[in-house]
């Protein structure tokens, strides 16, 4: 009968793949409505540690729950093996983000009840961005990442630059999120449906509607993660920001917003990939070889960081120009490992800003070892992945990109990955030798640290070494989700 | 290859060893630290002796002692460790010039600072070279190709002269660009056996059966080329070297000189003629060239340097070239002087650092002229001096003489001009040693500054002793290193002829 036909369409959600993102979710809202009810000494108590039980349940689901796979809201939301691995990460980042937040906050005489409940939005943002392939969902949760790190960024009294920082990144993130959705529009135009699914399987007469969706909306998302010529906003952001949310936006934020392309790259059909490789492989070019000759000249720790985070962004995009399971492998697993990296290194920062006479300068780091053993040791440990020693994730990350390179015989761009390696082996070895090598110039001691934050801080090192010498861990994992994701 | 099970995990014992007593170094007391790092070498030398002892000669062209422990199976990846002939005679190397090191270290009196972390250093780097020369998986020997810089990095930097610094970052610079090119050139081995058989592999003897067209495979040959010609080092990649040696304490540039460059040659005969025999025979005509350009070249430095610890770098280069140099010619004999000059430059370039560690803990300079003269008051030192220049110069007797000679004779089965070249390199290298012994020792002093310099003894001279006897052994029992490594080469030479 006509008249049931629209009923029976109406599918009841399963909730049930949807269980750590609504976690998160109910977390969110239990803050807000704490953070206008409660007082101020008792918000302090309590809200780091309502949140931090709501993402650990969330984790736990995520753990438990990896079997259930499948879509959901109308084909709207996916939960898959990339979405299991991905969120693991980006909850376990935010979690340790907490840990270190508190004493931050503290030392800077700013507390905001409204960071907790803004980190958990921007945290369910990058979980529902992660998995989802419809173009509207997409969008939301772009926004709904983007929103919470513009708010996050300026939420620090008294401090001008990360005003300025927030400002610039509103600025910037508004015009790519305007990009990727028009870009949206005409992939809708040229297929008749929003899930990039269908829309890359479509063999339609206009193609041209597809290439140009596709540009914009991969240039909507290359300034999200910092693509040059798109990354003039990035080194401010990431300056100015509280160093936790720095962290924050370096990890769970480059790993939401690289998923979307993550997930677009196994679906291009065979006759796209020639013009998909040079788009792509030139941006990654050009990034890593601009991230890293700028990082070179940076006199500040956190801009330096920003810079080698834009040239990471270049490592990962030279994988996704590669089209086979093994460049899809490389990526995911240098994103994964990438999070740890600089999330680890940031929180070092975060640390070592808490100090009064603490400029941020790389000056500053000169004779770490003799003042602060555990951070140099910590430190360094972050700077040779960062720069790809063994035995570190990032060594395995390089050598999964080159396999990968390899594999296309796109030896241009491994050459020209080889040159930016080696141009960003100044500053990353800079670093080691002013800590270890030179004479300390002034005295710094670190203050009541709390005893999470160390812990935190071990588990990252420690998973910077043990993800690269036991890779089986998590590369098993990613070779199922990046297979089950070829297969479609 | 075949290959033989270790009944006993000999050589991962003798990699956690020093580790474990690393750590021990750094966690005791200051009082255990010289004891501790002689105990742990000693015990890695006996271990090494113990292997020499119990290896195979006749099944020298198989791997022995092998263990396999799995990292990644996906894309087999495996802890892969294992010794033939020619892995033997490095790490036989390895664990002498680590003791001859520490104990020389024992009296350093430029070592005043972060003792434990000195030590530690040196105990560190012995493991990861002896997990480069023993590992048969090529992503576990680029690992330990690459850990070993960052131990030198500290020696130089944290106890180095006065361009410590800018020496310390030229060299992590230089090798670690370098050795990213060897990366890619794994990788692309590794993704080469997935075209040829549908998995990807690092191991070793997987990848001798992979098939290149002739233009990759001169590609993947190239890249590993230049990481190991910039370790080696051939001109024109060798300028880290002088600045490395010359502002390394003097256990560092022993520890350099005498095995971190030889990780250069050993692969370049492991490695790049071993998986690429096709690529190496198209090439020999350049890379013969490079070395004797190399030789040569890197002589005639060698002779108008003032710094006796920039005189001996630039004469390690020499060296390194009569090595490059036998190593392309691509025959047994050839291959033969390559790997006993190997062994051979070790002991001599060690001992010749010492000298120079010695000069400076007695004088505070490096300048050869302070020392002219000395024959008088330090007659054991002078003796000491002159039997090591005169093994390094390739005096029948001493350890060089076969790694020269044979050079000679291995280069005469191509051309006679040939053969001339390198004889004039040997030429040069007869003529900077004699050169150094006068400078040192026979030039009168004048008179008015007299000065009584103790002569050498104690813990220093125990140094020298242990490496007198190898070079010795080489000299006149060269045949007793013939057998250890006749069967790898052997293996390679097959390789090559297989294909011609």
């Amino acid at each position: 009968m006509q008249v049931n036909q629209p009923i029976e369409a109406v599918e009841f959600p399963r909730l049930d793949v949807f269980i750590p993102e609504l976690i998160v979710l109910i977390t969110a809202f239990v803050i807000f409505t704490l953070d206008l009810i409660l007082s101020s000494p008792m918000k302090r108590r309590i809200l780091p540690i309502i949140t931090a039980t709501g993402y650990s349940l969330s984790l736990a689901t995520v753990i438990l729950l990896n079997k259930l796979k499948g879509d959901t809201f109308y084909k709207s939301f996916t939960a898959d093996h990339l979405g299991t691995v991905v969120k693991t990460f980006e909850i376990l980042i935010a979690l340790t983000v907490i840990v270190f937040a508190q004493k931050y906050y503290s030392s800077r005489n700013s507390f905001y009840g409204e960071f907790y409940y803004i980190l958990s939005f921007t945290l369910a943002g990058a979980m529902i961005l992660s998995s989802s392939y419809n173009l509207i969902v997409i969008y939301v949760a772009l926004e709904l990442v983007s929103i919470g790190f513009y708010i996050l960024t300026a939420l620090l009294r008294n401090s001008f630059i990360s005003k300025e920082g927030a400002f610039k990144y509103l600025i910037l993130g508004g015009l790519s999120v305007a990009l990727a959705s028009y870009g949206a529009v005409f992939m809708y135009i040229y297929a008749g449906s929003l899930d990039l699914r269908e829309i890359l399987s479509y063999k339609g007469e206009d193609q041209h509607y597809l290439i140009l969706g596709l540009v914009l909306f991969l240039i909507g998302f290359a300034i999200k993660i910092g693509a040059v010529p798109f990354h003039f906003w990035l080194p401010d952001a990431y300056q100015g920001a509280p160093t936790p949310v720095t962290a924050l936006m370096a990890s769970v934020g480059k790993l939401a917003f690289f998923i979307p392309i993550v997930r677009i790259m196994p679906l291009l059909r065979e006759e796209f990939s020639d013009v998909w490789i040079i788009t792509v492989g030139i941006i990654a070019a050009i990034t890593m070889i601009y991230g890293n000759m700028v990082a070179l000249v940076q006199k500040d720790i956190k801009r330096l960081l920003a810079y080698s985070s834009i040239a990471h962004s270049g490592y990962i995009l030279a994988g996704i120009a590669v089209t086979e399971v093994i460049g899809l492998k490389a990526v995911v697993y240098f994103l994964v490992v990438y999070t740890i990296m600089a999330a680890g290194s940031f929180f070092v920062i975060a640390l070592l800003e808490r100090m009064g006479n603490w400029k941020n300068l790389l000056q500053d780091l000169s004779g770490m070892r003799f003042n602060l053993p555990f951070l140099a040791l910590s430190f360094m440990i972050y700077m040779f992945a960062l720069l790809g020693v063994p035995p570190t994730v990032g060594f395995v990350g390089k050598t999964l990109v080159f396999m990968a390179l390899s594999f296309d015989k796109l030896w241009w761009l491994a050459i020209v990955m080889i040159i930016s390696t080696g141009i960003s082996t100044g500053y990353y070895v800079r670093i080691v030798v002013l800590m270890y090598m030179k004479d300390k110039e002034k005295e710094f001691s670190l203050k009541g640290t709390n005893p999470l934050e160390i812990i935190s801080l071990t588990f990252l090192t420690l998973l910077t070494v043990g993800l690269a010498v036991m890779p089986e861990l998590i590369l098993n994992l990613i070779n199922s989700a990046s297979e089950s994701l070829f297969l479609r | 290859m075949e290959v033989i099970r270790a009944e006993f995990p000999f050589i991962s014992l003798s990699m956690i060893i020093p580790i474990v007593f690393s750590l021990l170094v750094f966690f005791l007391n200051e009082r255990f630290t010289r004891l501790l790092a002689v105990t742990g070498t000693t015990i890695v030398f006996f271990i090494s002796l113990l292997l020499l002892y119990l290896f195979d000669y006749d099944k020298a062209n198989s791997v022995q002692f092998y263990e396999k422990y799995p990292l990644y199976e996906e894309f087999n990846v495996y802890l892969s460790l294992g010794l033939d002939g020619l892995s033997l005679l490095m790490y036989f190397l390895t664990t002498l010039i680590s003791l001859v090191a520490v104990v020389w270290s024992i009296r350093d009196k430029q070592i005043t600072t972060r003792l434990k972390e000195y030590f530690a250093v040196f105990l560190l780097t012995e493991s990861f070279l002896i997990g480069v020369f023993s590992s048969f998986d090529l992503i576990v020997f680029y690992a330990f190709y690459e850990l070993t810089l960052i131990p030198m990095l500290f020696a130089i930097g944290v106890w180095g002269y006065k361009l410590r610094l800018y020496s310390a970052y030229k060299f992590f610079i230089y090798i670690f660009v370098s050795s990213l090119f060897l990366l890619l050139g794994i990788a692309a081995v590794a993704v080469q056996h997935y075209f040829n058989y549908g998995s990807f592999s690092f191991s070793y003897f997987d990848l001798l059966k992979n098939n290149y067209n002739t233009s990759l495979e001169i590609f993947i040959f190239l890249l590993f080329f230049i990481a190991f010609a910039v370790k080696t080092p051939i001109v024109p990649f060798h300028t880290w070297l002088p600045d490395a040696h010359g502002e390394a304490p003097t256990a560092g540039s022993v520890v350099l000189a005498a095995i971190l460059l030889k990780m250069g040659t050993y692969a370049l005969i492991r490695f790049n003629l071993g998986l690429f025999p096709e690529a190496s025979l198209k090439l020999m005509p350049f890379l013969v060239a490079l070395g004797i350009i190399t030789i040569i070249y890197a002589s005639w430095m060698t002779i108008v340097q003032n710094n006796v610890k920039r005189f001996v770098a630039y004469s390690s280069v020499s060296h390194m070239g009569f090595i490059v140099t036998a190593t392309f010619l691509l025959n047994h004999e050839g291959l033969r002087a390559s790997i006993i000059e190997m062994f051979a430059h070790g002991m001599t370039s060690a001992s010749l650092f010492m000298i120079a560690g010695f000069i400076y803990n007695r004088l505070h300079t490096f300048n050869m002229e302070s020392l002219r003269g000395s024959v008088r008051f330090m007659p054991l030192f002078a003796v000491i001096t002159a039997s090591t220049a005169f093994a390094a110069m390739g005096l029948p007797g001493g350890s060089s003489f076969w790694g020269k000679f044979l050079t000679v004779l291995s280069a005469r089965e191509y051309s006679y001009a040939l053969a001339l070249m390198v004889l004039v390199g040997g030429f040069f290298s007869a003529a900077y040693m004699l050169y150094l012994l006068k400078t040192l020792f026979l030039d009168v002093r004048e008179e008015g500054i007299l000065i009584h310099f103790q002569d050498i003894r104690g813990f220093k001279f125990a140094a020298f002793f242990l490496l007198l006897i190898p070079i010795l052994a080489v000299g006149f029992l060269p045949h007793l290193f013939f057998n250890m490594f006749d069967g790898s080469i052997n293996f390679i030479l097959k390789r090559l002829v297989g294909l011609e």
